[in-house]
C-alpha cells in the first residue's frame, strides 16, 4: 500500500524581478495516517513555500519544476488540472494559517466562512453546512458555537480565532492537514492551549499533519518525525527523539543551542549562527550551509552533499556532528566584554551579522565610570502607577464610564547596572507600563522617579533634557525605522534634538555606534529596508545607545526575530549592558527570552502586577499560580519533557481588561481560586528577599514575618 | 446601528449651518457690491441706494442672514439680480437635469473602473495591468473639454454616429428620453472620474489580495472568481467608498467646461455666471446645495461602511 502522502523531488522555482528564486529544492518525505511530521528552520528557509506547493498554491512567478510529484493515496496531484485540484484544497489536505488575526475575511460571518468549504466540496444545502459549522467549532472548543456563526472575525480573540480557523480546516475531515506556524502569534498559554487540542483531533480524526515551525520547543512536543530545512533542501530528517539527542547535521546542532532556555545559565552567551541564509536567487556552489558552518572545508564549499544515511535518519553533510553542543559553546558574557575592549574577539565576532566581522570595536567601547555613592538608591521607581483609558463615548451623559485598566497600581525598583524583566500575556498592560516609564506617556497616578526626579512634572526642554536618559527599543525592526531615512540620518537624529555637538562629532559618534552594535560603517549610508530584520534591531539599539542613556526600555526586542538572530541581538544586549554599565527594562511575553536577560522578573496579569522576584527564585519557586502557569506553557526544546506535559498549562483567556474580575484578578482562570479570591484582592507578601506576590493561597509559603503590604518589588 | 446614524445625522445637520453662516459672511465681505457689479460702474449713488433698498441689503448682516435662513427653509432663495429669476425655479430647472448627467457618468464610471481596478491588481505587473494603467494616466490628465471635443469630432463630425449636443429638453423625462444625445457628453464624463477610481480600487485590490483570507480561501478549494468575488471585492471597495463620497458633491455642482462644450446649461455654468457678476442670491443657493451634496455624500459614504464593515457596525461608542 503506497504512503497517504509521498512526496517526491518537490523543487519549486519562483521568477522575480531579481532572477529565479530557488525557494524548494529536491524534497522528498513520505507522511502516514495519524503521524505528524515536523518541517522546521528559520525563515526564508522554503518550510511555509514546502506547505503551499503540495496545494499548489503557488505565489506568481511560482513553478513546480519537472520531476517534482505529491501523491495523496497514490493519486499524482501535480500536474492535475486546476479544476480537480480545487477539489483536494480544503477536502483532502486543508492548510491552517499562521495569523488568525489576518487570516480570516473581516466583512463574512463566521458561521459563513466555516461552512463555505463545506458547501463547496459536500454539495450540501445551505442549512445542513451551517450544522457542519457548529459541529467543528464545538470540537474545536469554541464556547456556544450556535451563538458564534453570526459573530464577526473581529469579535472574537486570538485564540477563539485560531480555533475557528482549525474548524474551518476541518470541516470536511481531511486527511491531511499542514499547520503553517499554527501558534507563532498567540501567546504561550493559547500557544499551549491549541497545540493540545491539534494532537487531540489528529488522534481522533486520524489525521497525517504536517506541523510547519520555527520553534524548537513546539517541534519537540508535537511532532513524531522531523525535517530541518535550509536555504530550500532538507538537511537532515529523523525522529523526534533523535533529532534532539542524536542530531548529524551542524545546522540542527547549532538551530537548537541558539534557542534561550529557562535553565540556562545567563552568564553565558547564547551560541549564535553567524551571518544569514544564502540569497536563494543565487545559492552557492556545495553545500549551502558551508558559509556558517564552524566545520566547513574546501569539499564543502565545491560539492554539495546529498541526503543520505538510513531510512531512520538522513543527512546531508560531510562532516556530521554527533549529538548536540557543549552549553559553554557561546562564552561567557564577562569574555566577549573584556574582549571587545582589547580590540573585537569572540564577542564582536560572533554578533556580527555582516562578513565584515570584528568593525575595530577597541576604539569605540566608552564603558562609562561605574557611581558607587548612587548604587544604593534605586535609578529608576515607579510607585503606584496607574493608567486607564476610557472607552469611546463614556463621556456622554447617561453611561457609565467604561475605562480600560491597562496598568493598576504598579510599583517596583530599577537598580543601577540592572535589568528588569516585565512577562505577561498580551493585553496584560506591559507595553503600556513601558510608555509610562519612558514618559512617552504619563500616569494617571503614581509617578516614575529617575534619580529622584519625578518626570511626570518635567516639561519642555527639561524633560526633553531628561529624556536623554530614558530610551527604547521597539518590537518590530521593520515599522521602527522611519523607511525614507537613511541609517547615518536615523542614529543621528537624536544628537540633533539634542544639539549634541558639532557636525563632525556627531558623525564621528554615528560611525562609532555602528561599530558598537556590529555592523559595517558602510551601512550608514543604506536605507532599513537594505538590512536584515536581525541587523535593523541593531540599528534600533544603536539609536537607543546614541545618547548614552542610564535606561533602556525593550519592548519585545526579539520576538520578530529568527531563532539564530535572536540569539546574536541578546548577546549584543548583554554585551552592550556590561560594556555601559546600562540598566534595562526588558518587555517580553516568552519567559525564556526574559529568564536569560533579567535580573528580577515582574509578572503582569491585567495591569497588575502579580510577583516579582529574582530571576532564579521566580524560576525556581514561583508563588503564584499565573507565574507557575506561564513557567509551564513555554515549549522546551526536549522531548520527554514537552510530551510529558501536554495539556498543563492555563486555562482561558485573559478577561475584558475593561471589566476586570473582583477581587483577585487571576481567579476567574486559577485553578486554586476558592470563594475568598473574588471577594477580596490579595495584597503583596515576601516570599523571601526580594521575592512578593499577590495571592491568597501562594504555591510556596511565604516568609513568617511577612507583612502584607510590603512595597511592591523593593529589593 | 441607529443611534449611530442619528448621531451622525445630527453632525451633518450642524455642519449643514456652518457652511450657510461661512458663505454668508465671505459673500458680504468681499470687496465690491452687488448694486455696483448689477448696474455698472457708472450708476449713480441714488441709483445704488434703491437699489440696495429694494434688495434688503442696506440692512445690518445679521437681519440680512436671518431672512435668508428663514426664506431658504420655505425654498425661497429670492430673485437673481441678474436674471431675474426666482433662484428656486433657476436651480429646480438645472439640478436635476446636472444630476441625470453626472449621475449617469458616475454609475458608468464605476461599473467600469470596479472590474478593471481588480483585474489589474490580479494581473498585476503585466502586460494588460501596464496598458490600462498607461490608458488611465492619459485619461486622467487629458482635460476633460478637449477630450469632448475629440470624441465630438469623432462620433459627430466625421462618423456622423452620435449629436454632438447634449438633449437639449428642460425637463429629466425628455432628457433621458434622448439616450443617444447623452452618449458624449456622459462618456467624456465617465472617462475622467474612471482613471482615478480604477487607481484607487486597483491598489485597495492589490492590498486585500496580499491577505492572509485571500490565501486562506484559496487554500479552502475555492475558484478564483468565487475568492475574487466573495473575499476581494467586499473588502477592496472600501476606501473607494471614501472616494465616492468625496466625488458625490460633484454630481449637483455641474462640471463647467463639459455643459459648455456640449450646450447643456446646467448648474455649472449657472454658478460661473453668478460669480462674474455678484450674483448674491444665486451664489448663496448654489454654495448652499454644494455645501448640502458635500455632506451628504460624506454622510451616505459612512452609512455604506458601517453597511459593508462590520468593524464599523458594532464598535458603538
Amino acid at each position: 500500500m503506497p504512503p497517504l502522502l509521498d512526496v517526491r523531488n518537490l523543487t519549486t522555482h519562483i521568477r522575480t524581478g531579481r532572477g529565479t528564486v530557488r525557494a524548494v529544492q529536491d524534497v522528498s518525505f513520505t507522511l502516514e495516517a495519524g503521524e505528524t511530521l515536523g518541517l522546521v528552520g528559520e525563515s526564508g528557509c522554503g518550510k511555509s513555500m514546502t506547505g503551499l506547493s503540495l496545494l499548489g498554491l503557488l505565489p506568481p512567478g511560482g513553478t513546480l519544476v519537472e520531476g517534482s510529484s505529491v501523491r495523496l493515496d497514490g493519486r499524482e496531484l501535480v500536474g492535475l488540472p486546476d479544476r480537480e485540484l480545487r477539489t483536494v484544497r480544503g477536502n483532502d489536505i486543508a492548510m491552517v494559517f499562521q495569523d488568525p488575526m489576518t487570516s480570516l475575511d473581516p466583512t463574512k460571518t463566521i458561521g459563513h466562512q466555516v461552512a463555505e468549504p463545506v458547501l463547496l466540496h459536500r454539495g450540501v444545502s445551505r442549512a445542513a453546512a451551517r450544522e457542519r459549522a457548529v459541529e467543528v467549532l464545538g470540537l474545536v472548543g469554541l464556547p456556544q458555537p450556535r451563538r458564534r456563526l453570526s459573530d464577526y472575525p473581529h469579535q472574537l480573540s486570538g485564540g477563539q480565532r485560531q480555533r475557528a480557523l482549525i474548524a474551518m480546516a476541518l470541516a470536511n475531515e481531511p486527511r491531511v492537514l499542514i499547520a503553517d506556524e499554527p501558534t507563532t502569534a498567540l501567546d504561550v498559554t493559547i500557544q499551549a492551549q491549541i497545540l493540545a487540542l491539534l494532537a487531540d483531533l489528529r488522534a481522533r480524526l486520524g489525521m497525517a499533519m504536517i506541523l510547519i515551525t520555527h520553534d524548537m520547543g513546539v517541534t519537540a512536543g508535537n511532532t513524531d518525525r522531523v525535517n530541518v530545512m535550509y536555504a530550500g533542501r532538507i538537511a537532515e530528517s529523523t525522529g523526534t527523539d533523535r533529532l534532539f539527542s542524536r542530531m548529524r547535521h551542524p545546522y540542527t546542532q547549532r538551530l537548537l543551542a541558539s534557542v534561550p532556555r529557562l535553565t540556562q545559565d545567563p552568564a553565558l552567551l547564547l551560541p549564535t549562527i553567524p551571518g544569514l541564509p544564502p540569497d536563494l536567487a543565487d545559492p552557492p556552489t556545495g553545500c549551502r550551509f558551508a558559509d556558517r558552518c564552524p566545520y566547513a572545508t574546501a569539499r564543502c564549499r565545491a560539492e554539495e552533499p546529498q541526503l543520505d544515511g538510513t531510512a531512520e535518519h538522513r543527512f546531508a553533510c560531510w562532516h556530521p556532528v554527533d549529538g548536540p553542543a557543549p552549553a559553554e559553546i557561546g562564552g561567557k558574557v564577562a569574555d566577549a566584554v573584556a574582549g571587545a575592549a582589547t580590540g573585537g574577539g569572540e564577542g564582536a565576532a560572533a554578533t556580527t551579522g555582516l562578513a565584515e566581522g570584528p568593525a575595530a570595536a577597541g576604539t569605540v567601547v566608552r564603558p562609562r565610570a561605574p557611581e558607587p555613592a548612587a548604587a544604593a538608591a534605586p535609578l529608576l521607581e515607579a510607585r503606584g502607577l496607574v493608567r486607564e483609558y476610557p472607552l469611546r463615548g463614556s463621556w456622554l451623559p447617561g453611561r457609565d464610564r467604561r475605562v480600560v485598566h491597562a496598568v493598576s497600581d504598579v510599583s517596583f525598583t530599577l537598580a543601577r547596572g540592572e535589568t528588569f524583566g516585565l512577562v505577561g500575556e498580551s493585553g496584560c498592560g506591559k507595553t503600556t507600563l513601558g510608555r509610562l516609564l519612558v514618559g512617552l506617556d504619563r500616569p494617571d497616578a503614581g509617578a516614575v522617579t529617575l534619580e529622584g526626579t519625578d518626570i511626570g512634572t518635567l516639561r519642555g526642554g527639561e524633560l526633553r533634557r531628561r529624556r536623554r536618559d530614558l530610551q527604547m527599543v521597539f518590537q518590530d525592526p521593520f515599522s521602527s525605522l522611519d523607511p525614507r531615512m537613511r541609517v547615518s540620518a536615523v542614529l543621528r537624529e537624536p544628537l540633533r534634538i539634542q544639539g549634541i555637538g558639532t557636525a563632525r562629532e556627531q558623525r564621528a559618534r554615528v560611525a562609532e555606534l555602528m561599530a558598537e552594535v556590529g555592523l559595517p560603517e558602510r551601512g550608514l549610508d543604506l536605507f532599513p529596508h537594505e538590512f536584515s530584520g536581525g541587523q535593523r534591531q541593531r540599528v534600533g539599539l544603536a539609536r537607543a545607545l546614541a545618547l548614552t542613556p542610564k535606561v533602556i526600555v525593550a519592548d519585545e526586542p526579539v520576538s520578530a526575530l529568527d531563532v539564530s538572530v535572536r540569539a546574536q541581538v541578546l548577546n549584543l544586549m548583554k554585551r552592550l549592558q556590561a560594556a555601559h554599565g546600562l540598566s534595562y527594562v526588558v518587555i517580553s511575553h516568552d519567559l525564556a527570552v526574559v529568564r536569560h536577560l533579567a535580573d528580577r522578573i515582574g509578572v503582569m496579569y491585567l495591569g497588575r502586577l502579580v510577583e516579582v522576584g529574582t530571576a532564579a527564585e521566580v524560576h525556581r519557586r514561583p508563588a503564584h499560580p499565573y507565574t507557575a502557569g506561564l513557567l509551564a506553557a513555554v515549549p522546551v526544546p526536549d522531548p520527554a519533557q514537552e510530551r510529558a506535559k501536554r495539556g498543563a498549562g492555563i486555562g482561558g483567556e485573559l478577561p475584558d481588561p475593561a471589566a476586570p474580575p473582583s477581587g483577585c484578578r487571576f481567579r476567574t482562570r486559577c485553578p486554586l481560586a476558592q470563594e475568598r479570591c473574588a471577594r477580596e484582592e490579595p495584597a503583596l507578601r515576601s516570599f523571601g528577599p526580594g521575592h512578593t506576590a499577590a495571592c491568597h493561597f501562594p504555591l510556596v509559603a511565604p516568609a513568617a514575618d511577612s507583612p502584607s503590604d510590603v512595597a511592591a518589588g523593593r529589593p | 446601528m441607529t443611534a449611530y446614524l442619528l448621531r451622525r445625522t445630527g453632525q451633518a445637520i450642524v455642519v449643514v449651518i456652518g457652511v450657510m453662516v461661512l458663505t454668508f459672511a465671505l459673500i458680504h465681505l468681499a470687496p465690491g457690491s452687488a448694486a455696483r457689479a448689477t448696474l455698472g460702474t457708472k450708476a449713480t449713488a441714488e441709483r445704488i441706494a434703491v437699489f440696495n433698498a429694494a434688495n434688503g441689503l442696506n440692512r445690518p448682516l445679521a437681519a440680512q442672514f436671518a431672512t435668508f435662513v428663514k426664506q431658504a427653509a420655505e425654498g425661497n432663495f429670492g430673485t437673481s439680480y441678474s436674471l431675474h429669476e426666482p433662484v428656486s425655479t433657476l436651480i429646480a430647472q438645472r439640478l436635476p437635469r446636472d444630476a441625470v448627467l453626472l449621475g449617469l457618468s458616475t454609475l458608468l464610471a464605476l461599473l467600469v473602473a470596479l472590474p478593471m481596478g481588480v483585474y489589474q491588481a490580479v494581473r498585476r505587473g503585466r502586460a494588460g495591468d501596464h496598458m490600462l494603467t498607461v490608458l488611465s494616466f492619459v485619461l486622467y490628465s487629458m482635460p476633460d473639454f478637449f477630450f469632448g471635443l475629440l470624441l465630438v469630432a469623432l462620433f459627430s463630425v466625421q462618423l456622423h454616429l452620435l449629436p454632438s449636443q447634449a438633449p437639449q429638453a428642460q425637463s429629466v423625462g425628455g432628457v433621458l428620453a434622448d439616450p443617444k444625445a447623452l452618449v458624449l457628453p456622459v462618456v467624456t464624463l465617465a472617462l475622467v472620474s474612471l482613471a482615478s477610481f480604477s487607481r484607487y480600487m486597483r491598489s485597495s485590490a492589490i492590498g486585500v489580495l496580499a491577505q492572509d483570507h485571500v490565501l486562506v480561501a484559496r487554500a479552502k478549494g475555492l475558484p478564483e472568481h468565487l475568492v475574487l468575488r466573495r473575499h476581494v471585492l467586499r473588502n477592496a471597495l472600501l476606501p473607494v467608498i471614501t472616494v465616492l463620497g468625496l466625488a458625490a458633491p460633484a454630481i449637483v455642482t455641474g462640471a463647467v467646461i463639459a455643459e459648455s462644450v456640449f450646450n447643456y446649461p446646467g448648474m455649472g455654468l449657472l454658478f460661473y455666471q453668478a460669480a462674474t457678476s455678484k450674483d448674491y442670491p444665486i451664489l448663496l443657493a448654489s454654495t448652499l446645495v454644494v455645501g448640502v451634496a458635500t455632506v451628504l455624500g460624506s454622510l451616505l459614504a459612512d452609512i455604506a461602511y458601517t453597511l459593508l464593515d462590520p468593524r464599523i457596525r458594532y464598535d458603538r461608542g
